[in-house]
């Protein structure tokens, strides 16, 4: 297959992005605001399929898409590649993370307990529509948000607040105390700046655990939740419970290059899943994170860390079926590609049609003859 | 005040009150050289708990500032792209590692500690109030 240049209609294509922005109400620095304010999961979802950090430009990037999330990752991603890279962070470990919400589906009872944290988990999916109606808004006396069952006073919440440190000790390190779950290996950090990169270096299968849990957490979460859900219904061969879902925020360490000393540039939100597996031998482990909070993907990726694993994975599940179809600038690139002109393409093929009708008629024709004769 | 606590605090301080505070040592400062004020991306590695590997978890996007004042240089890198941010961070920590206005950073970077401190508590009080104790019949 080769690529042909076309040209033409310049005038067309301005016009028709000034009508895609027509037909949205028009873009403003206070609009991007209100959509990193009130859309903070969407924006979360961008930055971690953009695998950038940047509420604000990834709020614009919603914005100027008009909400098309595969435009506002590919904006995302496309601005990223003009960043150079200046600095490489303190790993993150979970005994650093300021955690807010910390949940096991596998045991109730658990080191630090079950922290819900911000979710709508427990709550009635039921529309607001007294907020349309004018009615259910703070300045009506309602809760800003969400339902008003719900709703704490200052004075019914817990006076003193935990520590900034207070532990909440990782489910599988418990499972590791009592036996449950292998150990970890005992092996040196690694350089911060040496690990293997799937923005720098090509893929190859099997992949180092670095690259897979890297394209996990830039996968498209669309894509991982259908791969994962097959495996949920049953064309996979594990069947894990979720061990633990943190939802937390992040310091990020840097060094400062006079001192040497590390310090903080700030803080992002990450979420974490670890699923869990019985086997006849042992409890087995799948992982997965990402920049932002996305209980979904994460989930649906560790258990596809898991299904990865498996000696003769499902096909979907294979590790370069899962990593190359959750790419989400490259699906959806391929995909929308077939919109842009194939003339040549399929005058190709028309031709080859044609040429083969043309084969068969004649054939036919011939044929017909030939059993004239011989009547 | 370590230097990392200073920053560590005034990176996640309100940014107006950071410039209009580096505004006021400015003249103290004099000459101020700007060796460096550009985004960047910062990559954020993670331990993960099932196997103990490291990975990248995604990039950070960051403004940071190399500036050189009042004899001693200094240095700051914030979340997202504001360079003023930046440069007044490193504005403050060149002022405070020349030892010019401590008294003055240290109660700045004190009220700032206390506010991001109450903050923080209160989010830690609203989480605990989501503790459960689930139970099975």
């Amino acid at each position: 297959m080769a690529y042909v240049a076309a040209r033409g209609g310049e005038q067309a294509i301005l016009r028709a992005e000034a009508l895609h922005g027509r037909l949205r109400a028009p873009l403003s620095a206070a609009i991007v605001r209100q959509i990193e304010a009130h859309l903070p999961y969407l924006v979360d979802r961008v930055m971690g399929e953009g695998s950038l950090y940047a509420p604000e430009l990834a709020a614009l990037a919603l914005a100027q898409s008009g909400g098309d999330l595969y435009e506002a990752v590919l904006l995302l991603r496309a601005y990223r590649s003009t960043q150079p890279r200046i600095a490489y962070a303190e790993p993150v470990g979970q005994e650093q993370l300021h955690t807010l919400r910390r949940i096991s589906a596998a045991f109730k009872d658990i080191p630090g307990g079950q922290i819900l944290g911000p979710t709508l988990d427990y709550s009635h999916r039921l529309l607001r529509l007294d907020l349309l109606d004018g009615l259910g808004g703070p300045e009506h006396g309602g809760a800003p948000s969400s339902s008003t069952d719900g709703a704490v006073t200052p004075a019914e919440l817990p006076q003193t607040p935990p520590g900034p440190s207070s532990p909440l000790p990782a489910v599988a390190d418990w499972q590791r105390a009592s036996g449950l779950l292998a150990t970890l290996p005992d092996a040196p950090a690694p350089d911060p700046a040496e690990l293997p990169d799937v923005t720098r270096d090509p893929v190859h299968f099997p992949a180092p655990r670095a690259h897979r849990l890297q394209s996990l957490a830039r996968a498209d979460t669309g894509g991982a939740l259908a791969l994962g859900y097959a495996s949920m219904r049953g064309y996979g061969l594990a069947h894990p419970t979720v061990n633990e879902l943190r939802l937390a925020h992040a310091d990020v360490l840097l060094r400062h290059p006079i001192t040497g000393a590390t310090f903080s540039a700030g803080r992002v939100r990450v979420s974490q899943c670890e699923v869990v597996n019985t086997s006849a031998v042992e409890l087995r482990l799948g992982y997965a994170a990402t920049l932002g909070w996305n209980e979904v993907k994460v989930i649906a990726a560790a258990m596809l860390d898991l299904e990865m694993d498996a000696p003769t994975p499902h096909p979907a599940h294979r590790e370069e079926f899962v990593l190359y179809h959750t790419e989400p600038v490259e699906s959806s690139g391929f995909c929308i590609h077939y919109k842009l002109p194939h003339y040549v393409t399929f005058q190709s093929g028309l031709d080859a049609l044609r040429a083969v009708r043309a084969e068969g008629s004649e054939g036919s024709v011939q044929a017909q003859s030939g059993a004239e004769e011989q009547a | 005040m370590e230097t990392s606590d200073l920053l560590s605090t005034l990176t996640r301080a309100e940014p107006g009150a950071v410039k209009a505070f580096a505004e006021e040592l400015l003249p103290a400062l004099e000459p101020v050289e700007v060796l460096r004020n550009r985004t960047g991306l910062a990559m954020l590695p993670m331990r993960e708990t099932a196997q103990g590997a490291s990975f990248y978890l995604g990039e950070i996007l960051l403004a940071e500032a190399h500036v050189r004042a009042a004899g001693a240089e200094g240095y700051a890198a914030c979340l997202g792209r504001d360079l003023e941010q930046a440069l007044a961070l490193a504005l403050i920590d060149a002022a405070h590692r020349a030892g010019v206005a401590g008294p003055a950073i240290l109660a700045f970077a004190t009220a700032q500690s206390a506010a991001l401190e109450e903050a923080d508590a209160a989010l830690r009080r609203e989480v605990e109030a989501t503790r459960v104790d689930l139970e099975t019949f």
